[in-house]
């Protein structure tokens, strides 16, 4: 669904912010981008869905060259979560801002109606529809931009550190939503910092740092070498460190973790 | 006498409905508080309070009040007070002086404010720039700067005003892994007379740092003590999560294969520790 190679991108008047960057992404995957601030995370996804030009190497989405495509059809098949939703949000209205997208694609008022109900209603803010974005807290302008990402029905979610500032039911809120697009078949790409939530949600970790893209693999791969672990700034997931200390097979959830202890203990009896 | 007393204090924005709720918490010196809530729960207006930015014209509280050092904020001249407490906030962009040129001079910015002499000012900027890893990026546009980048700077302009008291509102939201366990590492080592409060929604971070903990819920302190009688409290767990490292002792607990003379772990080094302690029993 998405390749890239050998990307590299310099701001103007500065030096290669990266370079040499190679992946795929397969349709239904779900990936998460990790590496330390300042390591190009959002550059990616800004050259991922055509804000940015290469100053080297190609992007395709869907075997299309990004370059031949307009950003606004672009944006028909890759939507975008900025990391601030305060930067994407401009319509009084929820309703009106989740329905914004829709719109732009040609559909009529009464379905781009309709998908703003669906998504406001996945989201969680059926009932704040007819409030402006900016009277609510942070967390719920977060689910108004993911919402008005979703109205869309894109085939490639890019999504900049979604789960900041959600609090614990948010998160899960968060997490339930990812699960079903990548059920539909939706390509989910992720930045983030929380390596837990990065091993309960990505199938795939790339890594970014030192200019390159540092290691590619399963989180349970990326997670056990300490020396990338180190390099890239990241930290080992908290169950993977305890069932690591306990000799315990490598488990990535609290729930695998246990599960494994518990059976070692029974064994023993 | 407690460093910052807060009574009865109850404040809303507007015909919305009530962000604070009589919220009364007493502070002593040195203290290291986690006050811990849901998205929602009112953590930034307490914070706002806390660090002096509240009452502003227009929006006093309703009832209640906040003394520190036994006076009203309103009785605190602008840099008495800048020097005495200092915020930082969840979304560093908007807390940028939008006067400074260079990181450098953005963290400089503050202590200039206060008249300090030249040579002071240059050794606190050197100092916290050091401090929070900012010296390879001490010569670029403060605006652009990625968002942990931009973070760190605003905690290095706070440092650099001395604080006595440091009000953090969920400060390493944007922070990777090696940044933010920097900042613990960074806060850790500040002064013991230096007072921290933190405002967060999960308890991930509070774990390191506090030792006192306060849940937060619709505006209204509900619990008010140590880790293991707050954040196992089942309000509590249901509304922020358990810290990452408590979570799996916790699950075998509920399944009933803990002990339960072994308390439930706050950080990894526990968790591994307590694990080990409870197969031993078992045997």
């Amino acid at each position: 669904m998405l390749r890239v190679e050998e990307l590299g991108f310099a701001y103007p008047g500065a030096a290669l912010l990266f370079s040499g960057v190679s992946f795929e992404v397969a349709a239904g995957e779900s990936v998460a981008l990790a590496g330390r601030n300042g390591a190009g995370k959002s550059t990616l996804f800004r050259l991922l869905n055509g804000l940015l030009a290469p100053s080297q190497g190609r992007v395709f989405v869907n075997g299309a060259d990004a370059r031949d495509v307009p950003v606004h059809i672009l944006a028909r098949t890759i939507g975008t979560v900025f990391q601030s939703p305060e930067q994407q949000i401009f319509e009084a209205r929820v309703s009106d801002e989740v329905a914004f997208g829709p719109r732009q694609l040609g559909l009529s008022r009464i379905e781009s109606a309709r998908r703003a109900a669906e998504a406001i209603a996945r989201v969680g803010l059926t009932q704040y529809s007819s409030s402006h974005p900016m009277d609510l807290d942070r967390a719920a302008r977060r689910f108004v931009a993911i919402a008005s990402v979703l109205s869309m029905k894109p085939r490639v979610l890019l999504l900049d550190e979604p789960q900041q500032g959600l609090d614990y039911r948010a998160t899960r809120r968060l997490e339930e939503i990812l699960a079903e697009e990548k059920i539909a078949g939706v390509t989910v790409v992720f930045v983030s910092h929380d390596m837990d939530f990065v091993a309960r949600n990505a199938d795939r970790v790339l890594v970014l740092g030192d200019a390159r893209l540092l290691a590619t693999g399963s989180p349970a791969s990326i997670f056990s070498d300490g020396t990338l672990i180190q390099t890239a700034g990241l930290e080992i997931p908290a169950a993977l460190a305890i069932s690591t200390a306990l000799g315990l097979p490598a488990s990535l959830t609290s729930r695998d973790l246990v599960a494994a202890w518990i059976s070692r203990l029974q064994a023993k009896r | 006498m407690a460093l910052i007393e807060v009574t009865d204090l109850t404040f809303g924005y507007g015909s919305a409905p009530l962000a604070l709720d009589g919220v009364g918490i007493s502070i002593e010196a040195g203290e290291r508080v986690a006050i811990l809530g849901a998205n929602g729960s009112g953590k930034t207006t307490l914070a706002h309070w806390l660090a002096g930015w509240l009452p502003s014209q227009g929006s006093e509280a309703t009832r209640g009040k906040v003394i520190c050092r036994g006076r009203p904020w309103q009785d605190w001249p602008l840099a008495e007070r800048a020097s005495f407490v200092q915020y930082v906030g969840q979304i560093p962009s908007q807390q940028l002086s939008g006067q400074a040129f260079t990181v450098r001079d953005e963290i400089a910015f503050g202590p200039e404010n206060l008249a300090l002499p030249e040579a002071e000012v240059r050794e606190r900027t050197a100092e916290c720039l050091a401090a929070c890893g900012l010296e390879k990026i001490a010569s670029r546009d403060p605006f652009t700067l990625s968002g942990g980048e931009q973070q760190r700077l605003v905690l290095a302009s706070a440092l650099a005003m001395h604080p006595q008291l440091i009000v953090l509102d969920e400060p390493v939201t944007n922070l990777d892994p090696a940044g933010c366990r920097e900042v613990l590492t960074l806060l850790d080592a500040l002064p013991p007379s230096t007072t921290i409060i933190l405002l967060d929604s999960f308890p991930r971070v509070a774990v390191q740092i506090a030792r006192r903990f306060l849940f937060l819920n619709n505006g209204r302190i509900l619990l008010d003590g140590p880790a293991g009688d707050v954040l196992l409290h089942p309000d509590a767990i249901a509304s922020l999560g358990l810290p990452n490292a408590a979570e799996a002792a916790w699950l075998a607990k509920e399944s009933g294969a803990w002990n339960p003379a072994t308390p439930i772990p706050f950080s990894i080094e526990a968790a591994i520790a307590a694990f080990q302690q409870v197969e031993n029993a078992a045997r």
